[in-house]
């Protein structure tokens, strides 16, 4: 097992070189030089060569490359420029609040997509099923930045149910209670996705595993169907697990729109914001969270993975 | 690993086990099928059965509701024709959701099939670099992109383009790694046919209607990226007409005037539920199955 | 792993098959008359058409027949495995119980307790998330033939040496994928034989496995025949599975019964046109003629209707009777009957 780790973590080492190389090219390729924005536009070609030379903009790319690497293993991020703050604390402030975000509606969406997946499998060729199945694929087809605003009018306008922006009321807020209530509406636009993802991916891995040889034989042993039921469940883990976990990195890095329309101060947020703002520290350490949250949660799911099913350890 | 983004996971794309092929295109695919070309007709004819111009407003008539004379589909904050900008704003939408998928097949095919037929060390180079790609979050990649290239909807088919490039590739991959197992293929090397020539007549041809399949469940997520861009300000800039432009607009006015906010939405719904109807149904009619794991 | 151990003890074990113990009393299971009608798409399949067999307790019957004949449909309507997507007639009697005119909840407590199966591929028939041994003591818990989970642990262990297994402590902690197929049959044919059945129903249990673990395994099912005094119905296309296996032969047809009765007799004499075929079409080292007859034509699609002899269409000796009627199974020797009366025209008593 922790040799299964440990080969697993190693593996996921080139790949996030990888991704800091990508993430490094791109924020080179924004057009402007971000020098003369930070210093504005009345700074003199004096002051802006001195800033040039102290942020190492003068060297080689590859210099500058693995001087940014070092950098952020150090974890020195840089300063936002926007901010005038670390960005370390930037970026871990909002990407805590996207956690609490994808916990949310990731619960939503398994819950959600494992009971619409599970009606359509069982129901077949009933009325309960074909809806279920429509359910899912509505739900996978929306864009987060319609339903959300759909929610708002539905939901949240006129009936004052539910709040529309933001983590906290501003008076008597910050409980718990407070936060959940701010989740509502957001939690449920992002989980509508990956929930439908999950209710197709369950449908059909339950009729396969319901199909294999094994289940007629557990009936030839005299189980009854709701035990064999359980054993069949038992058998989609393997693929929900992995699905799922795609689904919370999706969520991850992926409610942009969500935190857009909701004003939820996550990380895409802050990402999105920055780019208007030309904040490239902000930018790159952004999407170097989220690719770096998302290879974890792999290996996380890996892991998990592998203490379900005895034949991938092997 | 795969990917995050909704129908970005596939890992394989194989003859499933027990679902009998389709012997015709099932009825929801059908009325897709109508229903999009329905909207590629509108779309077309756009500029000819528009009641107005798509920029030309009257601030005397401003947020007219759903149904008002002259305006059908109401106007907006400016007193533009609402129906006018949705069937404008058709074009670059549709655009945009069509073209990355396009750019993204032909890349990822060339890929694909570079990664199975080419020496183990280019197999390998080829889907760690993927692999690469895949560990981004899908959108928060787009918008990363589409910003470093600057908006426009030609940067926004890009970013998109690239983010699609991935999932095509890998599927193109294993299919074409189970077709360069099966008999024929031995037959074809045998028979001394060189590598670019067994690609392109025997690998591509039996690898295409499973791209295929999949490339058309990915135009209904495009869509709704490409709609999502221009919605962020980073696709299609304002004025012009855009369905994802037209939502941003319409923000403004959830309060006062929520239904307009319905008509962009419910457009960018059916076309992409549209695309994703299709494409359960050609997957059943042509019996490939893109695996989710 | 592929074990070199596959046989421990069960490979001194000589099976006295051929002519076996005399079985007692009634038969342990009594098929009578039974069919097996699908719908598919509209249409009516009858894959069984009226088939009687019987088996005594310590008893082998080996259903023989080619692919499609329907014999699987034969082991599994038996089981009532169809559910509702299949209707059924006739009668499968056990002990005292007829299976057909049981509840669901009653059929569940037969199988796997007095009726058990064997499946065909071990491969796919084992849970591949549970541990085996887990998978065998569920059986006996779910029966309640031992007390409790201890019990049931220690009964599991036991079992798995009964079939042969050299470490069962190790075998049992073991998932499906970590076994050779052999090893992973015995452990079904252990689950099958948990509750001490009083009929073992096996479904090709060796088309999966080697050449030389098959016969491993024929080898432990008369083992446990004798020790356990099972009665065995074991269905097979392969005509030396049959002669290695059977105390009787039954031979299937397109859905039917063409000829039943002692082993030896119906291998080494047989009386209907198409067992004839059957047997000639196989390969013997006994056989002095260099080349197979195959058999002209193709048995019908399940689902045709027609109303005399099945093997009509195929056989030389048709007339135009067989195309009309029905020919019914009746003796033509001690224990042997034949559906053909135009091959056996005078009637033995
Ligand atoms: N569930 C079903 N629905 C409809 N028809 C079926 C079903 N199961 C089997 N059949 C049909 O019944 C016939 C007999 O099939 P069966 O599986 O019993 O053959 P078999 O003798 O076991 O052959 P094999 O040696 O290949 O296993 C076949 O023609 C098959 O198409
Ligand atoms: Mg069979």
């Amino acid at each position: 097992m922790t040799k299964f780790l440990v080969r697993r973590l190693l593996l996921s080492v080139p790949i996030l070189l990888g991704v800091s190389l990508v993430v490094f090219i791109t924020i080179k390729i924004i057009p402007g030089d971000p020098v003369a924005s930070m210093l504005g536009p009345t700074s003199t070609p004096e002051a802006r060569e001195a800033l040039t030379a102290r942020l190492g903009l003068d060297q080689p790319l590859p210099v500058q490359y693995l001087s940014w690497l070092a950098a952020m293993f150090q974890g020195d991020l840089g300063q936002s420029i926007a901010q005038q703050r670390p960005v370390l604390g930037l970026v871990a402030d909002a990407f805590v609040n996207t956690l609490w975000l994808t916990a949310f509606s990731a619960v939503l969406a398994v819950v959600l997509g494992l009971v619409l997946g599970a009606v359509a499998a069982l129901r077949r060729g009933r009325v309960a099923a074909t809806v279920s199945n429509a359910l899912a694929l509505f739900s996978i087809s929306t864009p987060q930045y319609t339903i959300g605003l759909l929610l708002i009018i539905v939901l949240a306008n006129g009936t004052g149910w539910f709040p529309v922006s933001g983590m906290y009321s501003a008076i008597g807020g910050g409980t718990w209670g407070d936060l959940l209530w701010h989740l509502v509406l957001p939690g449920i636009t992002a989980a509508l996705v990956p929930a439908g993802i999950i209710a197709r991916m369950f449908r059909s891995t339950v009729l396969d595993v319901m199909s294999m040889d094994f289940i007629d034989s557990y009936r030839a042993r005299g189980l009854s169907e709701r035990r064999i039921l359980w054993h069949a469940f038992h058998n989609t883990t393997p693929t929900l697990l992995t699905v799922a976990g795609l689904q919370v990195g999706y969520l991850l890095g992926g409610v942009v729109f969500v935190e857009t329309v909701f004003s939820w101060p996550g990380l895409g947020q802050l990402v999105f914001d920055s780019i208007s703002k030309r904040d490239l520290a902000v930018i790159q350490s952004g999407v170097m969270v989220a690719a770096f949250a998302f290879v974890l949660i792999n290996v996380v799911v890996d892991l998990l993975h592998s203490l379900i099913d005895p034949r991938v350890r092997a | 690993m795969t990917t995050q983004a909704p129908a970005l996971a596939p890992a394989a794309v194989s003859r499933p086990r027990t679902a009998r092929r389709a012997r015709r295109l099932p009825a929801p695919a059908l009325v897709s099928a109508v229903v999009l070309a329905a909207v590629a007709a509108l779309t077309l004819l756009a500029p000819l059965i528009s009641p107005y111009g798509p920029l030309e407003g009257d601030l005397a008539a401003r947020l007219q509701p759903i149904g008002s004379p002259g305006h059908l589909l109401g106007t907006d904050g400016q007193g533009r024709d609402v129906l006018t900008r949705l069937l404008h704003g058709a074009r670059p939408s549709l655009l945009a959701g069509l073209l990355p998928v396009v750019f993204a097949a032909a890349v990822g095919i060339v890929l694909g099939l570079v990664a199975a037929l080419g020496h183990p060390r280019v197999h390998t180079l080829v889907m760690r670099s993927l692999d690469v790609l895949y560990a981004f979050p899908a959108v928060l990649l787009a918008i990363a992109i589409a910003a470093a290239l600057g908006s426009g909807i030609s940067n926004a088919i890009i970013a998109l383009a690239v983010i699609l490039v991935p999932p095509v590739a890998r599927v193109t991959e294993s299919e074409a790694m189970r077709i360069k197992s099966a008999d024929f293929m031995a037959a074809a090397q045998v028979s001394g046919a060189g590598r670019v020539s067994i690609a392109l007549r025997q690998v591509l041809p039996n690898v295409a209607p499973g791209v295929v399949v999949y490339a058309t469940a990915l135009v209904g997520l495009s869509i709704v990226y490409a709609a999502g861009l221009s919605y962020l300000g980073l696709g299609v800039s304002p004025p012009t007409a855009e369905w994802g432009v037209m939502v941003s607009e319409m923000q403004q006015y959830l309060f006062t005037a929520p239904s307009l906010l319905l008509v962009p939405a419910v457009a960018i719904l059916v076309v992409s539920v549209a695309f994703n109807v299709l494409g359960d149904g050609l997957r059943d009619f042509f019996n490939v199955r893109t695996d989710a794991s | 792993m592929t074990s070199p151990t596959e046989t421990p003890e069960t490979s001194g074990a000589a099976p006295s098959r051929p002519g076996a113990p005399a079985p007692t009393a009634g038969p342990a299971l009594e098929v009578t008359g039974l069919t097996t009608t699908f719908s598919r798409g509209g249409r009516q399949v009858l894959a069984v058409r009226g088939v009687d067999v019987s088996v005594g307790a310590g008893e082998s019957l080996v259903l023989l027949g080619e692919s499609g004949s329907g014999k699987s449909v034969t082991i599994r309507s038996i089981l009532r495995l169809y559910g509702s997507s299949a209707r059924h007639t006739g009668s499968v009697v056990l002990g005292d119980q007829d299976l057909m005119r049981l509840d669901a909840a009653a059929v569940r407590a037969v199988r796997g307790r007095t009726l058990a199966m064997v499946p065909q591929d071990p491969n796919g028939s084992l849970d591949p998330l549970r541990p085996v041994g887990r998978q065998l003591e569920q059986v006996l818990r779910l029966h309640g033939v031992v007390a409790d989970r201890k019990a049931a642990r220690a009964r599991a262990l036991e079992l798995l040496a009964l079939v042969g297994i050299p470490s069962p402590p190790r075998v049992a902690a073991s998932h499906p994928h970590e076994l050779s197929g052999g090893m992973r049959q015995r452990v079904a044919i252990a689950i099958a034989v948990a509750c001490d059945p009083a009929v073992l129903l096996a479904d090709e249990p060796t088309t999966a496995l080697d050449v030389t673990v098959q016969s491993q395994i024929l080898d432990l099912f008369g083992d446990l025949q004798e020790r356990l005094g099972t009665a065995l119905l074991l269905v097979t296309h392969d005509v030396s599975v049959a002669a290695d296996v059977a105390d009787r032969v039954a031979v299937m047809y397109a859905g039917s019964i063409v000829e039943e009765g002692p082993a030896r007799e119906v291998l080494e004499n047989p009386r209907h046109p198409y067992t004839q075929a059957l047997l000639d079409a196989i390969p013997r080292p006994t056989s002095e003629r260099g080349h197979l007859k195959a058999i002209p034509g193709s048995p019908p699609v399940a689902g045709t209707d027609f109303h005399g002899c099945s093997f009509a269409d195929r056989c030389a000796l048709a007339q135009e009777s067989c195309r009309t009627q029905p020919p019914a199974l009746l003796p033509v020797a001690d224990g042997h009957r034949a559906a053909c009366p135009v091959a056996n025209p005078v009637v033995a008593a």
